[in-house]
Parts: structure tokens; sequence; C-alpha cells
């Protein structure tokens, strides 16, 4: 199970499909960094060529060589005795001996005005740590992806008021309409500015909309992988990376980590070749070759 | 030593303490988990500030005290007042520079 479908998750399936283990790619080539990237500095491409041309044929490799590919988000990873439970958003769940996570890094900042200078003060990165300190307010979540929608079904148990600020849910369908139904309140005009001095008061959106509210939740991505691989029994680092041996292993036995996910620089010549190895060392592992 | 605080030590262990670093918590919060063996190894190493813990679920009213409303949050107090407030997850020598320029 290849957790993340960019350059390093799709190479890794190459090599392990090609191994002959039964391989599958979870995750959306649409999140990857490289998608809208023009690439010019890999082996083997003189002139510029997008990355979602390179991306798009990966996959087809991937699935000639075997694998099969579900374009969903994963939603949790637990690691049960020796194998681990995949759930996506929706709602399919894998059993697998061997995970190989390469979700890459998500963008988590805005960068817009006033977000920066209110972080703690009514802005906020992570929902379900900070649910509890917005009982009876009113609160915006931000983001177009699953952790967005998860996000905001979660505030609604909380505070009184949910808006959900989406140009347009990528999230499956079934994900948001359960916020809907939750009471979520759906804006499509992105956000402008967050307003307040000591604390939030009010978020603007390009519109020209002034919501008056209590807190800001920015859920730009997909679950991280630092919270995946917490659930797999494995502590990230603390700046969110994931350590690896030389073979691409984690502490955690059957857990592979490969490309941004372990650490810099994000190139895709070195997501590329860690994908490869990791490929090959879960595809070891998994027939019992050390 | 990473002292567990709640509503009734927090106070005394504020004015007891010429500099306190405390980290503010909740269990469902993964960068708090975290950042625990981060405070923790802070505590072992001998630095002049105490070192101390807050769960803000089980200490509501210290949270609202202190307008928390973003963990993991660390305090450091100086001398018995709030100097200084650090919201998120960090590496330890930054957290250690952060408390010692307080």
């Amino acid at each position: 199970m290849i957790i993340g479908a960019g350059p390093s998750g799709i190479q890794a399936a190459i090599h392990a499909a090609r191994r002959k283990v039964s391989t599958v790619i979870v995750g959306k080539p649409t999140n990857s960094a490289m998608y809208d990237a023009d690439i010019v500095n890999y082996f083997g491409i003189a002139e510029p060529v997008k990355g979602s041309v390179l991306l798009k044929a990966g996959l087809e490799q991937a699935k000639a060589s075997g694998a099969e590919l579900v374009e969903e988000n994963v939603i949790s990873a637990e690691r049960k005795g020796k194998t681990f439970l995949v759930s996506t958003e929706g709602g399919k769940e894998y059993t697998a001996k061997a995970v190989i996570v390469a979700t890459g890094i998500s963008r988590v900042k805005l960068g817009i005005p006033g977000e920066k200078e209110l972080v703690g003060k009514g802005v906020s990165y992570c929902s379900v740590c900070d649910c509890s300190f917005y009982k009876g307010k009113t609160v915006a979540v931000i983001g177009d992806e699953t952790e967005a929608a998860l996000s905001a079904e979660l505030m609604s148990k909380y505070a009184s008021h949910v808006y959900w600020i989406t140009e347009k849910p990528k999230a499956v369908k079934a994900l948001v309409e359960r916020a809907k139904l939750a009471g979520v309140v759906m804006k499509s005009s992105p956000p402008a500015e967050i307003r307040g001095d000591d604390k939030v008061t009010a978020l603007v959106l390009k519109d020209g909309t002034e919501l008056p509210l209590d807190g800001v939740f920015i859920e730009l991505g997909a679950k991280s992988a630092a919270d995946l691989v917490m659930d797999m029994d494995l502590m990230p680092e603390i700046d969110d990376t994931i350590k690896v041996d030389e073979r691409y292993a984690t502490k955690v036995p059957g857990l592979f980590a490969c490309g941004d996910v372990i650490g810099k620089p994000w190139q895709v010549a070195r997501a590329v070749g860690q994908g490869c190895m990791a490929g090959l060392s879960a595809a070891d592992f998994l027939k019992g070759v050390k | 030593m990473v002292t567990e605080l709640n509503e009734s030590n927090f106070d005394e262990f504020v004015e007891n303490n010429k500099k306190a670093l405390i980290d503010c918590w909740a269990p469902w919060c993964g960068p708090c988990v975290r950042l625990a063996p981060v405070i923790e190894e802070i505590s072992t190493e001998g630095h002049d500030f105490a070192v101390a813990k807050l769960n803000t679920d089980q200490n509501q009213a210290i949270a609202v005290r202190f307008n928390i409303n973003a963990i993991p949050t660390m305090l450091v107090f100086k001398d018995g007042n709030l100097v200084k407030t650090l919201v998120g997850i960090r590496p330890k020598d930054d957290i250690v520079a952060a408390v010692n320029g307080a």
C-alpha cells in the first residue's frame, strides 16, 4: 500500500509491482507539488515538461506494471498487529502488510494578511487540537480537501456557527454532504484577510463579504504524514519529517517512507530515486528477504 | 522533571519559580504528543528555569485565563508574570533560546 500519488509514490509502485507484490497507490496526483510545476532539471528531459504530464505517464506505467490506483485521500491508517488498516475518504478499507508513506509536503499556510499575526489568537491549523476552545462561538474553516470537510463537520459539534470557505470542494461528495447536513454554511469566495488585533474578529473574503467570527481554521490538504504515521506507532521528527534508514524503512516493521516527506531537498529526481529504493525494500520485506 | 500542573497548584508553581516554562497540551492533539518528549528532555538538561505541563482539557479555567485557544502553547513566566507565549510545535533549541531570552 503506497500512500501518495506523486513521483516518489508512483516510482515505488512501479518497482514494487514489477517484483510481483500486490500494489495499491492511494492518493490524488493533482495534490502532488509536481502537478502544476514545469520540470526542467530531471534526467532525460531536455525541454520543460509539465509535471501533470509526467505524473499521468508514470501512473499509466505503474498500472501497466500491475499496480492499482485509488484516487482518494487517506483519512486514517492504523497499525493492527503485523498489518496496517488504511481507510480512504470514500469509505474504502484496505489491510496491508507493508505501507510506504510518500505523501510529500503539503502547503499549510494561506499567506493572507492577518494570518501570521493572529496564530494562537484565533487562527489555528489543527481543528482536532483546538475545537474545544470554540464552544458556542462562530468559526470559519478554510480549505478544499478532505481535512477541511472533516474539520467543518467536527467544528459544527462545538461552535454555534461554522462557515466553510471553499472555492471548489475536492473532498468526496459524501463528506461535503455530511458537513452540509451538520449545518455548515459554505462560501465560495476565497479568503482575503483575517482581521483582529489581540483576537480574530472577522474574516474578509475576496468578494468583499466580511464575516464576523472568533476563529479561523486553516486546513488546506489531506491528513498530514506526521499524523498518519503516529497512528501507525511511529513518532515523526519534531519538524514533522519521517526518519528512515538506508533501505527507506522506518523503525516500525513494514512501514517505509520516501520523497519530500523524509526531508529536503524537495527535488523530483531525489523523490524518484528514493521511491525506487522504498518500492524494492517493501517488496523484499513482503517476500521475507532481508 | 516535568511538574504536572492543575488549578490547585498552578499559581503556587508560577510564584515559587523565578522562571518557568509551561507546556499546555491535550491528549488528542497530535502535535502536543510530538512535543512532549522534547519538553521532557529540556527538563532534564539542568537549565535555570522550571518546566511544567498543563492539561488544558482538565484545566479549562486556566486556559481561559491566559487566552489559550490553540495547542500546543508554551507559556513562559518570569517573577510570577507571563512574559512570552509560544504557539505551536518547534525544535528544542528554539524553545530553550526563547525561555533564556525572556
